[in-house]
């Protein structure tokens, strides 16, 4: 009976290790979008892992919603595959509803309120828009979890955004760096587009390299606005060796603007 | 624990309530908290428990392979328990995790396929694709999580796309993670019988553009496939002391879903003073 | 938070043509608070190697100290300058007495040794340590402190090989001013330090104060 009276206090006093389920998970990877003066460049890279586990070296983070609108989506897969498939299905009912392509800030503003709906259990997604504005300009737009959000000339977001967004602060807002007396600041988000997909391929190398959660390969959406010559992308020799470009046609009407898929290889490692 | 059955109704003692199996934490009810006046929170752990699924995209198809155990902790209580199971004519699931979880799913697909059924009889209805049910599957398991009441699986899914006419395989789990690639395993296979997947996989078909393997490149034939797949399942039954040495291999042809029969690795246990390949050993 | 980003502060240094530069962020911090603008973290030992400390700041005076004294020691027996891989050695048996009760620093070390008969021409030198004295020589670049990862991202990017002094000293600027304008606890001014064979250019930065 000894013996039956230490096991059971023993079973008292050994907590059972709790095991509670976790609804979330991080991906990894990594997205980033910058704003020219009339085009915006949205890239994402395609590993999705969980932990020091690669699930698969291929899936896709960056979503093409209309014929001016790109979205990326960075955090938990899950979550993201999911929300991009509500705002789709939110565009499809505006389009039927208005016979027309929801705006980029109007799309904005919705994807503000759709994660804020979700406030008490959150899309743990951090979400870059990026597109052309009403007025032809490039335009960024950058959301936290649950909602908050702002235009900007560019942003990064993800597993290497400590690494990227200091670097992108230096080369696209010019932060740090002086001009001489008869030479203005120059405006951030006026890049030509072969410097603006440059930064974006130094930046997803530099975070290949530092950071295991980024790597295989680099997705780069660029919308061009309405009647802008397309030759500095399309032409030849205008892209680094590697690197090869598709033109998606119109999902809509098609207003003119014009989206092209820039793709290339990261190291596997 | 004691099974006689004159103990059959009994409460039971101290000793009898350690945890022989140790299941622990899975077989453990969640302890309700004296300062707790929230809703009761039904928060599951899985018990019954399968292992690893594999699967691989070969010429003209797509095999998978999982063992026949079911767990009870580390009892190894259920020997003959089938993880692959058939849904419709080109659709084959893998399921690791919970089984009881398993035969819920399949109750759930069935019945849906049979629904299905009496249209497709009936009507110019096309049948469920793999696509269909892998997105049926994903948005099962999404929900589930949403309510915190998850169905505790990580699945593969193979099957033959006639749209895009090639094989399909994707994986989806507790969360509603969902991802494909060429290769897939679950659970400890991911960290075993992946790499060798890979390998094999990536030897033959090169990777792409976008660091995606083998999308233009030559693919294993069924038997290279077959060879790699039982490979596989023999390092995870060295290897994990949650399987067993008898699987079965599907595979999804454009001509339908096949199961094997239980099968066997040969296995060599004796002392590895002859071995040769690990560490810094050349010879 | 972790000991070692009580006080914040951050180091970075980099190799160049004939040349190698060090460079640190003022701030000393008490957590979240600013506490002070005139905190350096990188120290000379001699003419041309210098090294940074960030971590907690009670250490870098007690670590501080205890090299200033190993290295008298070594100069008085040796009767001459220490080497940067010499002092790097010395640097990582120093912390590695205290294996199991460690200073809260990651050291950077970045110089080039006096030509000497043996070695008539060194080469460029950085090298950085975990605080219990593992060694670590990149050829490129060394990077530590509260904005590490910033540090990584912004060096990644500017660093290129064989950078001219004055090359040298804008990059690892740009480098260390973006990054500890993107860390909280890193910023309040820097000071950089570029070591050539006959001469070291030290220059104070302005910064965000922010």
């Amino acid at each position: 009976m000894a013996l039956f009276a230490a096991s059971a206090q023993q079973e008292a006093v050994a907590a059972p290790i709790q095991h509670r389920f976790d609804p979330y998970e991080d991906n990894g990877g990594t997205i980033l979008s910058i704003a020219g003066a009339d085009f915006s460049v949205i890239a994402g890279d395609t590993r999705q892992s969980q932990g020091y586990n690669i699930q698969t070296r291929y899936a896709r983070k960056v979503w093409q919603l209309t014929d001016k609108v790109v979205l990326a989506t960075n955090g938990f897969a899950a979550d993201g595959a999911n929300f991009v498939k509500k705002v789709k299905q939110r565009l499809e009912w505006y389009e039927n509803a208005h016979q027309k392509q929801m705006s980029i800030k109007s799309i904005a503003r919705m994807i503000q309120t759709m994660l804020y709906a979700k406030r008490f259990f959150p899309y743990y997604v951090y979400n870059i828009l990026g597109g052309i504005e009403e007025d032809g300009t490039g335009a960024v737009y950058s959301f936290d979890p649950v909602g908050s959000y702002e235009r900007e000339a560019c942003r990064a977001a993800g597993a290497a955004q400590s690494l990227i967004q200091p670097f992108l602060d230096n080369q696209i807002y010019f932060r740090n760096q002086t001009f001489p007396a008869d030479q203005p600041k120059p405006i951030p988000g006026n890049l030509p587009l072969g410097t603006v997909l440059g930064l974006v391929i130094d930046s997803f190398t530099s975070a290949t390299e530092r950071h295991i959660e980024v790597g295989d390969g680099l997705e780069m959406y660029v919308v061009m606005a309405k009647g802008r010559a397309v030759d500095d992308l399309t032409s030849k020799g205008a892209l680094p060796e590697g690197v090869v470009v598709e033109e998606l046609g119109p999902l809509g009407e098609g207003g003119g603007e014009r989206t092209f898929l820039v793709r290339r290889t990261l190291k596997r490692d | 624990m004691n099974h006689h059955p004159a103990a059959w109704g009994q409460p039971l003692t101290a000793h009898q309530q350690f945890d022989m199996y140790s299941t622990n934490p899975m077989g453990m009810s969640a302890p309700r908290s004296a300062h707790s006046h929230g809703p009761v929170q039904n928060t599951q752990w899985p018990l019954v428990t399968g292992t690893s699924v594999i699967g691989i995209k070969y010429e003209g198809g797509v095999m998978l392979a999982a063992d026949n155990l079911a767990s009870y902790g580390s009892l190894a209580r259920f020997r003959d328990i089938e993880r692959l199971h058939a849904l419709g004519t080109h659709t084959i699931l893998g399921v690791a995790g919970d089984m009881s979880d398993f035969q819920y799913l399949k109750k759930e697909l069935d019945g849906l396929l049979r629904e299905e059924e009496t249209l497709t009889l009936t009507d110019a209805h096309p049948p469920l694709s793999p696509n269909n049910l892998y997105t049926f599957l994903a948005n099962l398991f999404y929900a589930r999580r949403n309510k915190i009441n998850p169905l505790w699986n990580a699945c593969l899914v193979g099957g033959w796309d006639f749209k895009k006419d090639e094989s399909f395989l994707g994986y989806v789990d507790l969360l509603g993670t969902t991802y494909t690639a060429p290769t897939l395993a679950t659970g400890f296979g991911a960290h075993i019988a992946q790499p060798l997947l890979r390998e094999a996989y990536e030897a033959k078909a090169g990777v792409d553009l976008e660091g995606r393997p083998g999308a233009d490149g030559r693919l294993l034939t069924a038997e290279e496939a077959e060879a790699v797949i039982d490979d596989c399942m023999k390092v995870l039954y060295y290897r994990d002391a949650r399987s067993i040495n008898k699987y079965q291999v599907a595979r999804v042809t454009k001509d339908g879903v096949s199961i094997s029969e239980s099968k066997s690795s040969e296995t060599e246990w004796m002392y590895a003073e002859g071995l040769r390949g690990y560490g810094g050993q050349t010879q | 938070m972790s000991i070692q980003e009580y006080n914040g502060g951050s180091v970075v240094a980099m190799v160049g043509k004939d040349c190698v530069a060090i460079a640190c962020d003022l701030r000393l911090g008490n957590q979240a608070t600013g506490i002070a603008m005139n905190f350096e973290k990188v120290f000379p030992v001699n003419d041309t190697l210098y090294y940074g400390l960030p971590g907690l700041a009670t250490d870098v005076y007690t670590l501080r100290e205890q090299l200033r004294f190993r290295v008298n020691m070594y100069r008085m027996k040796e009767e001459r300058e220490i080497t940067p891989e010499t002092f790097t050695h010395l640097l990582s048996s120093t912390l590695y007495e205290k294996r199991f009760g460690p200073y809260f620093l990651e050291p950077v070390i970045a110089g080039i040794a006096p030509p000497t008969a043996a070695n008539p021409n060194p080469q460029p030198y950085v090298s950085t340590l975990d605080s219990i004295g593992c060694i670590t020589t990149p050829k490129d670049f060394a990077v530590a402190g509260t904005a590490t990862d910033k540090l990584y991202g912004a060096a990644e990017g500017l660093w290129e090989p064989d950078l001219e002094p004055e090359d040298l000293f804008e990059t690892i600027s740009q480098t260390l001013l973006n990054a500890v304008d993107r860390d909280a606890l890193s910023g309040w001014g820097a000071i950089v330090h570029v070591i050539t064979k006959d001469k070291v250019i030290t220059r104070t930065l302005r910064s965000r104060m922010d």
